[in-house]
Formats: C-alpha cells, sequence, structure tokens
C-alpha cells in the first residue's frame, strides 16, 4: 500500500467549512437564517444578506462523520420510512436528536427555501421541515429540462418565480434587493465557478494532479459559499497547488496507471477508504459527474434570466440525450480508460439513466463499465463483500 | 510444468492441478468454517491425486472468497477472471459464462482469448444461488442432487413470486399446507431462480456460446430453465464446477 499524497489545501478548506458551521451558530440569533437546497439560487439570499446552510451538505457530513445511520435510525423510528434519501433522514434525525448530531445539528433556520430542479424528495422534507419548525417555506418549482437548450417558456415560468421569491424574502425579512448588491454576487459566484471549473480541467493532465475523493472533499464551497470571497479563496489556493504539481510532474495517484470516471454522488461514509483499492491500483477518477455539476453557467445578462438558465439546467435536471452528451464528452476529454458507475440507493434522478449510459459507453466508446449499488450516506446499504470483489474483477478487467 | 488453482467458495474448496495444458487432477471438498484449513486439505488432495510434492508447482494462484486463506499462493486472482479462463478452456468458443455459486451468481462476458470484458454479479441476496437451492432442499427434506431431476419431471410449475430467499421458503411452506405435490414446488423453486439470473445476465449482451459453471451447473432443472428464459443453448462442461480453479491454475502459468 503507497502512501497517498495529501493536498494542503483541502485542510484548509475543510477548516473554512467548519467555521462556516460555527460561525452560522453564531450569527443565528441576529441574522435570518435560510436551510436551502443544493440547487436553489443562492446568489439572490446571499445578495439579501440572509444566512444559509444546506441540509444535504449537512447529510454528506453526518455520512463522513459515521453519524448519519444512527440518525437515520432517528428518522426511521419516527416514521421516516427507511427508502426515503439518507440525506433526508439523516437531516430529519439530527432535527430530532440534536445532541446525537455532528455539530450538535444544524442551528434553527427561519425560512426554507426548496428548489425543484434536484429530486422531488426535497418537495416532501422541506414540507416536513416547514411542519417541524412552523416556519415559512417558499417552493421553487423548476420543471424537468426535455429540451437542450430549455424551451422559452420554462425559464419564463422560472424567473417569474424567482420575482416572487425575493418578495417573498423581502416580505419576511423587512431587507430589500439592491440590483447592484445581487450583481456583485453573481459575479463573485461567478468567480467561484470559473475557478471551480478550470480545477476540473486540470484532470486531463497525465498524471492528473487530483483525484475524485480529492475533488469530493473540495466542492463543498462551490455547494454551500458560492456568492462570497471564501469560496474564490479556497480555490485560488486549490488551484495554485494543483499546478506546481502539474509543473512538478506529481500525480495524484501514485504511478497513475488507469484513468476512470465517476458517476454520482460520493460515498460518504468510506470516502478514501473506498477509493483506496483503486489508488493501489494505479487508477485516478479524473473527472466525475457529481463534482462537475457546478459548473452551471451564470452569465445571461438579466440575472434572473441567467439564474433560471443555469439553475434548470443542472445536471440531474437532465434529459437523456444530453446527459450522454455530458458523460461521453467527459469520457472523451479525460482520456479515460473506463467508468465506474454508484448506483446509489438514495439518489434516483442521478441514478436512473445508468443502464442506459452504461449501455453507450461500453457499446459505442468500447469502455468497460462497472455498476456498483451502495449508498452516498446510510452505510447499512453498503455491502463491503460484494463491493471489494467487484472491484477487483474490474480492475483485472481494466 | 505444474501449476494449480485453488477456489475457496462459499460452501466448497476446490482445487486443480495442470500439467502444461492438460488437466491432471482435482479434488472438492466442503468449505466448512475453517477457510485456511479448507485449502490447505484441498490442495493436498489434488496434489496426491497428481502425484506431485509441493515444491515442484511453478506456479499456485488462489481465487474464490476465500482466496486471500490459500497458503503460499503466489497471488490472488478473482473468481470473475478465473471463471472466465476456465470456461475458456472448457469450451474455447464461450463467449459468455453464467456461474452460479453459493453464494452468488454471475455473468461474464469473454473475448476469443478468454479474457472478461464484462460482467454482472448478484446484490445483497441469496435468492438465485446454491444456498437458495440449500435451504429449499432442507425445507422439503430431499437430497440437493435430487432436486433437479425432480424439478422436470414436473408437469406443472407453481409460481413462487417472491423474490427473497426467506420468504420464498414461507411460500413454499404454505404451498405444501395446501397439498400442492412437492415435485410442482420444486419446479416453480427452479423457475424462480432461473428467472432471477436470467434477468440479471440479461444486463450484459448475451452471445453464444454460454457456458455455465459453478456448483448449480451440476443441477439440470437449473440449467434447463435458463435455457427456457434466455433462448439459448447452455453448455454444461462436466468439470463446471471446478472451472474457477482451473481458471487460476491457467493463470499461475504466466
Amino acid at each position: 500500500m503507497s502512501t497517498y499524497p495529501r493536498l494542503q489545501s483541502l485542510r484548509e478548506i475543510n477548516r473554512v467549512m467548519t467555521r462556516y458551521y460555527l460561525q452560522h451558530k453564531l450569527t443565528a440569533r441576529f441574522k435570518p437564517l435560510a436551510y436551502i437546497t443544493s440547487g436553489a439560487p443562492v446568489e439572490i439570499l446571499e445578495a439579501l444578506g440572509i444566512a444559509t446552510l444546506y441540509p444535504e451538505n449537512y447529510g454528506a457530513l453526518c455520512g463522513a462523520r459515521k453519524a448519519a445511520v444512527g440518525l437515520c435510525e432517528v428518522a426511521e423510528a419516527a416514521g421516516y420510512p427507511a427508502d426515503l434519501c439518507s440525506y433526508a433522514r439523516a437531516h430529519v434525525g439530527a432535527v430530532l436528536r440534536p445532541q446525537d448530531a455532528p455539530l450538535r445539528g444544524m442551528p434553527r433556520p427561519d425560512l426554507l427555501v426548496c428548489c425543484t430542479n434536484i429530486c422531488g424528495t426535497v418537495l416532501k422534507w422541506y414540507q416536513a421541515l416547514a411542519a417541524l419548525y412552523d416556519i415559512p417555506l417558499f417552493i421553487l418549482d423548476v420543471p424537468f429540462q426535455r429540451t437542450t437548450p430549455a424551451e422559452p417558456h420554462i425559464i419564463t415560468y422560472v424567473v417569474a418565480q424567482m420575482h416572487e421569491f425575493v418578495d417573498w424574502l423581502e416580505a419576511h425579512t423587512s431587507r430589500r434587493l439592491r440590483p447592484e448588491q445581487l450583481a456583485s454576487v453573481i459575479a463573485l459566484s461567478r468567480q467561484a465557478i470559473a475557478l471551480w471549473e478550470e480545477i476540473l480541467e486540470l484532470g486531463q493532465h497525465r498524471p492528473s494532479p487530483v483525484n475524485g475523493p480529492d475533488l469530493f472533499v473540495a466542492m463543498a464551497p462551490v455547494v454551500a459559499l458560492r456568492g462570497t470571497q471564501r469560496a474564490v479563496d479556497c480555490y485560488q489556493s486549490l488551484k495554485s497547488e494543483l499546478e506546481q504539481r502539474i509543473a512538478q510532474g506529481v500525480g495524484a495517484v501514485p504511478g497513475e496507471r488507469h484513468r476512470l470516471l465517476w458517476d454520482n454522488i460520493a460515498v460518504w461514509h468510506r470516502l478514501y477508504r473506498f477509493f483506496r483499492p483503486f489508488m493501489d491500483a494505479g487508477a485516478c477518477f479524473v473527472a466525475d459527474t457529481y463534482t462537475h455539476a457546478w459548473t452551471v453557467q451564470l452569465d445571461a445578462e438579466d440575472p434572473f434570466v441567467g439564474m433560471a438558465q443555469a439553475y434548470t439546467g443542472v445536471f440531474i435536471n437532465l434529459n437523456l440525450p444530453t446527459r450522454l452528451q455530458t458523460i461521453t464528452d467527459l469520457a472523451r476529454r479525460f482520456q479515460v480508460d473506463g467508468m465506474v458507475m454508484h448506483a446509489n440507493r438514495s439518489c434516483k434522478p442521478f441514478s436512473i439513466t445508468q443502464s442506459d449510459v452504461r449501455d453507450e459507453l461500453r457499446d459505442v466508446l468500447g469502455l468497460p463499465v462497472l455498476i456498483l449499488e451502495t449508498d452516498m450516506a446510510d452505510s447499512r446499504l453498503h455491502n463491503e463483500g460484494a463491493t471489494r470483489e467487484r472491484v477487483a474483477a474490474f480492475l483485472e478487467i481494466l | 510444468m505444474h501449476t494449480v488453482g485453488v477456489d475457496v467458495g462459499a460452501i466448497t474448496a476446490k482445487a486443480a492441478v495442470l500439467e502444461n495444458d492438460e488437466l491432471v487432477a482435482t479434488a472438492i471438498i466442503l468449505a466448512g468454517y475453517d477457510r485456511a484449513a479448507a485449502a490447505t486439505q484441498v490442495l493436498e488432495q489434488a496434489m496426491s491425486q497428481a502425484g506431485i510434492a509441493r515444491e515442484k508447482i511453478a506456479g499456485l494462484i488462489g481465487t474464490g472468497y476465500g482466496r486471500v486463506q490459500v497458503p503460499g499462493a503466489d497471488r490472488t486472482v478473482t473468481e470473475i477472471t478465473c471463471h472466465a479462463r476456465g470456461a475458456h478452456y472448457l469450451c474455447p468458443q464461450t463467449r459468455t459464462v453464467i456461474d452460479i455459486g453459493g453464494q452468488d451468481s454471475k455473468g461474464i462476458s469473454v473475448n476469443q482469448s478468454g479474457r472478461v470484458t464484462d460482467f454482472v454479479m448478484n446484490d445483497k441476496c441469496a435468492a438465485g444461488t446454491g444456498r437458495f437451492l440449500e435451504v429449499m432442499a432442507h425445507a422439503l427434506e430431499e437430497d440437493l442432487t435430487a432436486l433437479g431431476p425432480i424439478a422436470l419431471s414436473a408437469s406443472r410449475r407453481v409460481q413462487i413470486s417472491s423474490t427473497c430467499t426467506v420468504f420464498a421458503e414461507s411460500e413454499v411452506i404454505t404451498h405444501l399446507a395446501a397439498g400442492v405435490p412437492k415435485a410442482e414446488i420444486i419446479a416453480g423453486i427452479h423457475e424462480a431462480i432461473a428467472a432471477r439470473v436470467a434477468t440479471m445476465v440479461g444486463r450484459i449482451p448475451i452471445k453464444d456460446i454460454v457456458v455455465m459453471t459453478g456448483g448449480v451447473a451440476r443441477n439440470t432443472g437449473v440449467a434447463h430453465m435458463l435455457e427456457e428464459k434466455l433462448g439459448h443453448r447452455i453448455l454444461v462442461p462436466e468439470q463446471a464446477q471446478l472451472a474457477g480453479a482451473i481458471g487460476a491454475a491457467l493463470i499461475a502459468r504466466g
């Protein structure tokens, strides 16, 4: 077993994220706090000076800290079915029993913002939260994008709701949205996203300076801190560290022999442990559909149209042909030798097209594909023995 | 040159000794609780049958779930790779291998040189495996080896709708209580396994010749009903259960 070189910038990102959670605990008393979904237009809230926290990100944190199973059991005992998304169960468990949750739970929110571009589960999850906390909920309904680009009436529909959303936020917080403030937040968001894209593209180098699990840790700011200077700072230092690796010819995986593509959310409950057999075989995950999902474009002239286009076009809200195009494009650009797909019990919208994608990669690009059934946060759905067998056999055919 | 492959599975341990290209000795024993002891014993049995001393072995490879327990193995290889190589040795024209073992079932696509190009495996469930047949044989008080012929002799097959081994067992008990003839129940059980495996194997392209390996290949009922479900003829080599060990011995030649 070789030693895996860690990136210094990831430590800083972890520190920034811990501070982000703790800081919200302190400011929750005098600054309005909203819980929002990962695909919601956070820029509007940021511009209004409303603090935001992401229950999904917290679910991932529970998974990584091995607290998700206990919290899922709390939610299941309260009547939430075991088939429900493990982020939702872990988070609801943390709401019901914060004393057993990482960071002793998230601070109590004032508002809830649910955007349906990522899944249908968030709708019921946030309705449950609205009932548990007895606070207002805004549902931003984003239809599935059947064509690419999205049909104009969809964008019109989403833009109209975004204006309603602003009115709703202003009424509940007694704040006014200033256009120049929104413009500057969007500019920061774009800067962070652009840097994130540049970071992801560095994976094209041989050897790749970055590996999938590193990116799963590194993605937290582009998910939760879009529109802030902190995200930009994190990515500037990560990018220069990776560029330094490239200059020195250092790869993320020592002795890179195979380049792989990853599909779906990370397996948070055993992040580096899960990837260990791949690393030992010299296999590096040079690109993935998960971290690439945050490379949305916010560059329309009208900021609301820009946000509507960007948030309608998030990866898991896309039709199959566009997903196939995105994935085959990643496979070609990053010159991968195969693909590993996480059939995620929790995330149906992410997993539902996997058989078709597998067929396309195998039959059109001639690449071996491994589908592994596990879960992003609930380790009870993980079968270590079966996973080990499949991974070993897959590595043998590469 | 002698090479040996030892396949320590969920239920049995198998060993195969090759002298160059020729299969010269084989052994199959129950794996029991102590996998390391079973591996040692099956290896010794095959060696004594071949009449060669341990130090004469040019290569030894362990495979199967207990592969890391094989004493003195040069290295380990997964049973997916080994079954493909073994099936290819037993039938060089094979392009699809269906391996049903004690605790899992697999579909494997192989190329003309016996290398794996794709595979699927059952997930987290004993239905469609040898264990399922064992549980049913126990519930019906029948010998495991008698099940296949009984299944094929039945004029009707009851439907076992449950896809879970535990629930299927209670379903069987319900049928028995209702007075359904045992043969019809046994036929239904075989059909359920075949349906489950066929659905799984359908995820890889099924190309002829289809070869079945693993312990369950000895059950003619499963093989026959799988042929029905897949619409492909299935070849069951005499040494089907040894395919993994044979493949390991082939890979050990380097």
